[in-house]
């Protein structure tokens, strides 16, 4: 806006009221085109323009609050008018700060956004979305669906192998790759840094090792090889490179005791063809306890003890003695 | 009663112990010890080597006893309610002068040991449901007078030990092959000839299990294998040619040997011939 006494303005007309100039008026031109000071007003307020700001819409011109009231965007999130850069959107203006993705509240403006049941979100969210509703795995770091046969988890996150290179000697990973120790090696490497591999499931073990049966297992995979229960740290019985609970290997294997007929499990009297509680080795005839020092006779392969014994019946003591020799007549040539 | 009986006794009572030990007291009537009837925590009752003729049916108030030992008595007879000891797991009356065993004797729901040796019993003293005893690991019949083992003896399938040494058997009996189990038989003192093919399915020879049959008038072919050994006793009676033989010589009904008198002397038997 210029306001002069140019001769050369003083043929010219205002462009609002069609007048011309007198010669000691104040003339305004606005790019080639010249108004009365009192003509170049709002178009809506006829009040002059603060500043001299003006907005032009259609050939007329406003102030900048009565553009704003007539032709100004609000914003679907703030109601404040949209003054500059307008985002329009899902029916909608936005400030550019204020069109954020509706799950990680980044910034969509310059970056785009994908519709989502209704919401506006960020590419890597929109993915993840979608595959948790369809039950794969994102890749943590180009948010790429992960196959099954690339899929490594690294702190916890699933991760395209390919972004990674072993530690130890740093070929690209595949997806059988390990994290060991807050670091990720190739499946060889993993296996040749001394990881004890559970015999059962043939796995490495990277927590509580049991070591048994010369082979090492992980605690919920050493088991009884007759009921499969975890031993977990009880105590286990081996037989025939193998391990079995107290249960079973009593069951299996165990020595029962003649007289209360439970599987012996403290020392154990063994002789006349069967087995003994030490504490329920009795003389048959008068139950009182034996042991290896008491002096007994067997008969029938039954303890007796001597006292006892003193007073069977001489009448069965010789057809016992008679026996034993015709026995050892027999048995001369057995075992 | 002599006073360390009722010392014994009330001990027991008062300390509610579990085990009573009364072999050796010259105890000839039980009756005389009442007391002895209240203890119901005694689990283990050792009674041998006394004087006793009657067991009183009072016996059964023990109602926890596991274990009665009444071994080396002189009882003839035991009361018909002893079978519903619903405890008792060893029984020992052996060396006494039983001729029968009480009606009902086979309904005792636990009893696993059940000892006879050296009584007067034979297959006609043994009642009628002595054969559901199928919870017996253990059967001593020793010294007794049985000439032969009914059939029904194959009921007792957890049988471990079975004891007829000293009888007067001319057979065993067939279903004696239904006792999986048996690991030790002693069929010494017999008038066995020959045995059923059906024992070849099982195995007296390995390991610890035996079986004792010396003192049998066996036939020369089961006879030269005992020579060499039981387990060859065992292959044979397992051969065809011995089913063969063993037909023949059941359709032959060769009459079996005599009884011996090896037995006439035995204790058990006084009493009675006393009696008579």
């Amino acid at each position: 806006m210029t306001k002069t006494t140019d001769m050369s303005l003083l043929n010219s007309v205002c462009v609002r009221c069609h007048t011309g100039f007198r010669q000691d008026e104040r003339i305004v031109n606005s790019h080639g085109e010249v108004w009365h000071e009192q003509c170049f007003v709002c178009a809506q307020c006829f009040r002059p323009f603060p500043e001299g700001v003006f907005f032009e819409f259609e050939g007329r011109k406003y102030c900048e609050h009565d553009f704003h009231v007539l032709f100004a965007p609000c914003c679907g999130k703030c109601n404040e008018f949209v003054i500059g850069r307008v985002i329009k959107a899902l029916n909608n203006s936005w400030h550019p700060q204020c069109f954020l993705c509706e799950l990680c509240n980044c910034e969509l403006a310059d970056t785009g956004f994908v519709k989502n049941r209704g919401r506006a979100l960020c590419h890597p969210c929109h993915l993840k979305e979608k595959a948790a509703s369809s039950g794969k795995h994102i890749c943590y770091r180009c948010h790429g669906v992960v196959e099954e046969d690339m899929l490594i988890k690294y702190k916890q996150e699933p991760y395209h192998a390919y972004h990674f290179n072993c530690t130890h000697c740093s070929e690209e990973l595949n997806g059988t790759a390990r994290e060991l120790r807050g670091e990720l090696y190739c499946l060889p490497c993993h296996d040749k840094m001394g990881i004890p591999i559970c015999k059962a499931c043939h796995r490495p073990i990277e927590e509580r090792i049991v070591t048994a049966l010369g082979k090492h297992w992980h605690v919920e995979h050493f088991v009884c090889a007759r009921c499969e229960k975890p031993f977990l740290g009880h105590k286990h019985y081996e037989k025939n490179g193998k391990a079995y609970c107290e249960t079973h290997y009593n069951q299996l294997f165990g020595n029962m005791c003649f007289f209360c007929n439970k599987a012996i499990t403290s020392e154990m009297m063994c002789t006349m063809s069967k087995t003994w509680c030490d504490e329920h080795f009795f003389c048959m005839c008068c139950d009182s306890l034996l042991t290896t020092k008491s002096k007994f006779i067997e008969f029938d392969l039954k303890p007796v003890c001597k006292r006892c014994y003193d007073r069977f019946p001489n009448e069965l003591k010789r057809r016992q003695k008679k026996t034993e020799m015709a026995s050892k007549k027999y048995g001369k040539n057995e075992k | 009663m002599s006073k360390s009986v009722k010392k014994q006794v009330d001990d027991a009572r008062d300390n509610k112990h579990q085990d009573l030990d009364l072999s050796d007291k010259s105890i000839s009537k039980l009756h005389d010890i009442p007391e002895l009837f209240s203890l119901s925590n005694l689990v283990r009752l050792t009674l041998s080597h006394n004087k006793i003729d009657v067991v009183p049916p009072h016996l059964v108030e023990l109602t926890s006893l596991e274990v009665l030992n009444l071994f080396n008595n002189h009882i003839e007879e035991l009361p018909t309610n002893i079978s519903s000891m619903q405890n008792l797991k060893i029984l020992n009356v052996g060396m006494n002068r039983l001729y029968s065993l009480p009606r009902g004797f086979g309904s005792f729901p636990k009893l696993e040991i059940l000892d006879l040796t050296y009584n007067n019993l034979n297959e006609n003293s043994l009642p009628g449901n002595f054969f559901l005893l199928d919870t017996l690991r253990a059967l001593y019949l020793s010294d007794n007078d049985f000439e032969l083992l009914p059939e029904e003896i194959g009921q007792l399938t957890k049988l471990e030990v079975l004891g007829v040494r000293d009888n007067d058997l001319i057979a065993l009996p067939k279903a004696i092959g239904q006792l999986v189990k048996l690991k030790e038989l002693h069929i010494q003192g017999n008038r066995i000839t020959v045995l059923p093919p059906e024992l070849g399915k099982l195995d007296l020879y390995t390991g610890r299990n035996i079986m004792k049959a010396e003192h049998n008038p066996w036939v020369p072919p089961i006879a030269d294998q005992f020579q060499v050994g039981a387990s060859h006793v065992f292959d044979y009676i397992r051969s065809e040619t011995y089913k063969y033989l063993y037909g023949r010589h059941v359709q032959a009904g060769a009459a079996p040997p005599p009884k011996t008198n090896a037995k006439a002397k035995k204790i058990s038997r006084r009493e009675i011939y006393g009696k008579k």
